[in-house]
């Protein structure tokens, strides 16, 4: 029963966090396609949930795949979280509280709080 | 939040959990409480219909709670070569609504790249335009793709002396602009 339980917590849990990634594209977030394939990728390692409790095997092979999927997504949120964090420990700077955030990593864009400022014509 | 550290947890687990029980040989193993036989039949019903029960009541919950909005979409008409930020400020008394043509807001940014309307900030799904506009005529920016030219797109609120106000930003410009003026940014601070 362990590799259900396994598959299914960890289907619901990334499922339901790119579902609401991609919900924040309704106030204006940038469409990532990265969301869509991790959100199959979910889907997938619910099925292999269910699969485990008949072919245990053939489950795992499903999840390995669905995994895989989804760590299209986490793997470079992750890998640009701890970049984000290594930059600034060598820097030194203060950082803001709450700037590394996992969701601010995984937007591709480094959130800032810019003020507006234009050069008209200067492409 | 805690959400995606525990998700990315877990994904880690069922990771290395499957990949050991994909390539591992399966001829003389023992079942064990880590790596299991199918479980019985009465196991598989109770587990699958709770389970079930549990996605369906979950699922039922994000749809009466989640707003599926559509909203009217808009046409930013931004001056010829422009790049920085556009800003474009909601609600705000005394300035002239948003046009409507085709369907669309037509936002016309100024020369400064801040507008303000009198118009409220809308929310949904909407495919919105962007486009220099010239005296040649209208050129197409890409919100994506390896030619974007739309980054960092948010809807935010701030107070002030003045009240509330809701807007709505982005940055215009190529990658590299964009990652630049970020920098400057962090700089400051």
């Amino acid at each position: 029963m362990l590799p259900f339980f396994l598959y299914f917590v960890a289907a619901l849990l990334t499922g339901f966090h790119v579902y609401t990634l991609l919900t924040l594209a309704v106030f204006g977030a940038q469409f990532n396609l990265l969301h869509l394939v991790a959100l199959l990728g979910s889907f997938c390692l619910l099925i292999a949930a269910y699969v485990s409790l008949f072919k245990p095997r053939a489950a795992a092979q499903i999840a390995l795949l669905a995994c895989l999927l989804i760590w299209c997504f986490y793997a470079p949120a992750t890998a640009t979280l701890i970049r984000a964090k290594f930059h600034r420990h060598t820097s030194s700077q203060l950082a803001s509280p709450g700037a590394a955030t996992l969701e601010s990593a995984l937007y591709s864009a480094p959130r800032t709080h810019p003020k507006p400022h234009s050069t008209c014509g200067a492409d | 939040m805690l959400l995606p550290y525990l998700a990315i947890a877990l994904l880690l687990l069922a990771t290395l959990y499957s990949a050991v029980v994909s390539f591992s040989d399966q001829k003389g193993r023992v079942a064990s409480r880590i790596f299991p036989q199918a479980p019985g039949r009465f196991s598989r019903i109770l587990v699958g219909s709770l389970s079930l029960a549990l996605l369906m009541g979950a699922g039922l919950w994000m749809a009466s709670s989640s707003n599926t909005s559509t909203r009217r979409p808009s046409r930013f008409l931004i001056p010829d070569g422009y790049t920085g930020w556009v800003r474009v400020e909601f609600e705000v008394p005394g300035a002239a609504s948003l046009p409507i043509e085709s369907g669309q807001y037509v936002i016309k940014i100024p020369p400064n790249g801040i507008l303000q309307t009198s118009s409220p900030e809308q929310y949904g799904w909407a495919k919105d335009r962007y486009e220099y506009d010239s005296a040649q005529g209208l050129r197409s920016l890409a919100d994506s793709g390896p030619d974007q030219r739309i980054w960092a797109k948010l809807n935010a609120e701030e107070s002030g002396a003045s009240g509330k106000r809701k807007y709505e930003e982005f940055f215009v410009g190529t990658q590299q602009q964009f990652k630049a003026q970020a920098n400057e940014q962090r700089e400051i601070k």
